[in-house]
């Protein structure tokens, strides 16, 4: 039965259908799978499906990702409250646009993700700047800092990331915490991220769920 | 001795000149031209012309942009906000659209000549149009119906209005955007456009699945289309990559010029088009800012031998980042005259 409600789930979240997938998880409540087995076996696996996806297939797209993202944070929501215990968070986040940047659905899509996967996120906004995602990460006990830049100014501005890493040197936290970047202009050149001194990069929103709970591991005691 | 618009148009049909058509997109860089702020360089219609005219006389290429930035439409819609940055484009700092309710007090200007930001545009047109109209294709940006609405009230929303808002809120946003597309492609050709780069990110399977395209952002293309003709008019998906959906939207529309994603395969594109129209094929931009001289000449000459071939091709840069070293821009351009000639 699991198998047809993933499947079904699947199919929704493809077809951008935000009812028809909500209405899929209700049934499969109804049908007496747990909010635990909801969150765990139907809707991060769908993540983790669209990620495979994305590396495979060209019509993986970003109304697809947000709509993902977006569904599976609705749905978690609503699973979380209905735990018989209260989950294990894997880890915390902050995540803002670089300063001066004020596009803001990837960091949208990869809260989503985040969200589902329990890792706490610490929304810091758009037009961030670099003292405060550290200030942030800092009062939060985050492992990661995200970072999400449209423009090549805003990416390579020695006011983002590469002034967000030089405040982590000066304060000795580069071993607690990782940076990753996000963003157009990481997408048009991939070694990018190296020259802004970043830790990782994502391709896109649903991806960086992955990259970022990996990054996590990294640093986590 | 021939010139941007000669090429242009023996490209487009097909014959051969000295070389194929260069098109450079730089913007931002004509403050840099002047000495002047980005932020005063867009003050003025004046400025833009002035150093759109200066550049293209520096590195020779075949177009002039009419273009100041995208969030000037929405200056056009009642955005009172821009930000501005000393590297780079200026955007949209405070949408227009709110919330939902927002949409039924959107109001098209009744005559856009009369619109204080659309006056210096125009002003900038009159320019262009007088230095070397006839001679350089003028550029125009006109965004689509489908996307206009991210420019009012950010992608975010637009997204969430789409796939999950009310049908008949999201149909009554976009009708007012074709009603203002309408008008301002108007507007351009009067002024003297060539080229209306027809600018919509959702006509690219990048950005919907092709079940999406097909039923929603296909019909608007059309409308948009149909309603003002295709003469002059340049697909783009704004980066995006749309080889998928050339095919269908030169069946239903006609369109006969396609300026490619950098991440299309220009080979493939040009094999869709089949002759059928002007391809565009487009360098990574981006990556100038850091690639070695070599490196810049090495991607030239390979999109351009994949779309050379056969003629009715054209080659071309998205919106070129302020952080390309001159030196970078000259390399690329003039590997594009080498490697692009006959």
């Amino acid at each position: 039965m699991l198998e047809e409600i993933i499947k079904a789930y699947n199919e929704a979240i493809f077809d951008t259908d935000r009812e028809r997938a909500l209405k899929v998880i209700h049934d499969a409540v109804e049908q007496g799978i747990s909010p635990e087995d909801v969150v765990f076996k139907i809707v991060i696996p769908a993540i983790e499906q669209m990620v495979k996806s994305i590396s495979e297939d060209f019509d993986a797209n970003l109304a697809q990702h947000f709509m993902t993202s977006q569904i599976a944070a609705e749905v978690t929501e609503e699973m979380l409250s209905r735990f018989r215990t209260a989950p294990v968070i894997a880890g915390r986040v902050v995540i803002g646009t670089a300063e001066g940047d004020l596009h803001s659905l990837g960091k949208r899509i990869v809260m989503g993700c985040l969200k589902a996967q329990m890792i706490e996120v610490f929304d810091l906004g758009v037009n961030v700047p670099p003292e405060r995602f550290v200030d942030a990460a800092v009062e939060n006990s985050a492992q990661v800092i995200c970072i999400s830049a449209m423009m090549a100014h805003t990416a390579r501005g020695e006011n983002g990331c590469l002034r967000v890493r030089q405040l982590l040197k000066e304060r000795g936290l580069e071993g607690e915490i990782r940076i990753i970047v996000g963003g157009a202009p990481f997408r048009f050149d991939h070694d990018l991220y190296k020259a802004v001194r970043a830790d990782a990069w994502a391709e896109d929103g649903i991806s960086a769920g992955r990259i970022i709970v990996d990054l996590i591991r990294e640093v986590k005691p | 001795m021939i010139n941007g618009m000669e090429r242009l148009v023996t490209a487009i049909k097909g014959e051969k000149s000295d070389r194929i058509p260069v098109f450079c997109n730089l913007l931002d860089q004509g403050a840099m031209e002047l000495g002047i702020s980005i932020r005063e360089y867009y003050s003025k219609g004046e400025h833009v012309a002035e150093g759109q005219l200066r550049m293209r006389e520096r590195y020779g290429h075949d177009n002039v942009w009419s273009l100041f930035y995208v969030g000037k439409e929405a200056e056009l819609l009642g955005c009172r906000k821009i930000r501005y940055a000393e590297d780079g484009p200026p955007n949209v700092e405070d949408f227009v659209i709110k919330c939902y309710d927002d949409i039924a007090g959107l109001r098209v200007p009744a005559e856009l000549k009369e619109h204080p930001a659309f006056r210096e545009e125009l002003s900038c047109l009159e320019i262009l149009k007088r230095e070397v109209g006839g001679r350089y294709p003028i550029c125009a940006y006109i965004t689509s119906t489908m996307t206009l609405p991210v420019l009012l009230m950010g992608m975010e929303k637009w997204l969430e209005l789409l796939f999950t808002g009310p049908a008949g809120v999201r149909d009554e946003l976009l009708e007012r955007c074709h009603e203002f597309f309408v008008k301002e492609i108007n507007a351009y050709r009067d002024a003297g456009a060539d080229c209306l780069v027809y600018s919509n990110p959702f006509g690219s399977t990048d950005t919907v699945p092709m079940k999406y395209f097909l039923e929603h952002s296909l019909p608007w293309i059309e409308k948009d289309i149909k309603a003002v003709g295709t003469a002059g008019i340049v697909y783009y998906c704004g980066t995006s990559r749309f080889n998928r959906v050339i095919d269908t939207v030169l069946e239903r529309t006609g369109i006969g010029v396609y300026y490619l994603s950098p991440l299309d395969d220009v080979a493939e594109g040009k094999r869709i088009i089949a002759g059928r129209g002007l391809t565009c094929g487009v360098i990574n931009d981006l990556r100038l800012i850091d690639w070695s001289g070599e490196e810049i000449r090495t991607e030239v000459k390979r999109l351009i031998a994949a779309g050379m071939p056969g003629g009715k091709f054209l080659f071309g840069t998205c919106v070129m980042p302020y952080q390309i070293p001159e030196e970078n821009i000259r390399t690329m351009l003039e590997a594009a005259y080498e490697f692009g000639s006959y």
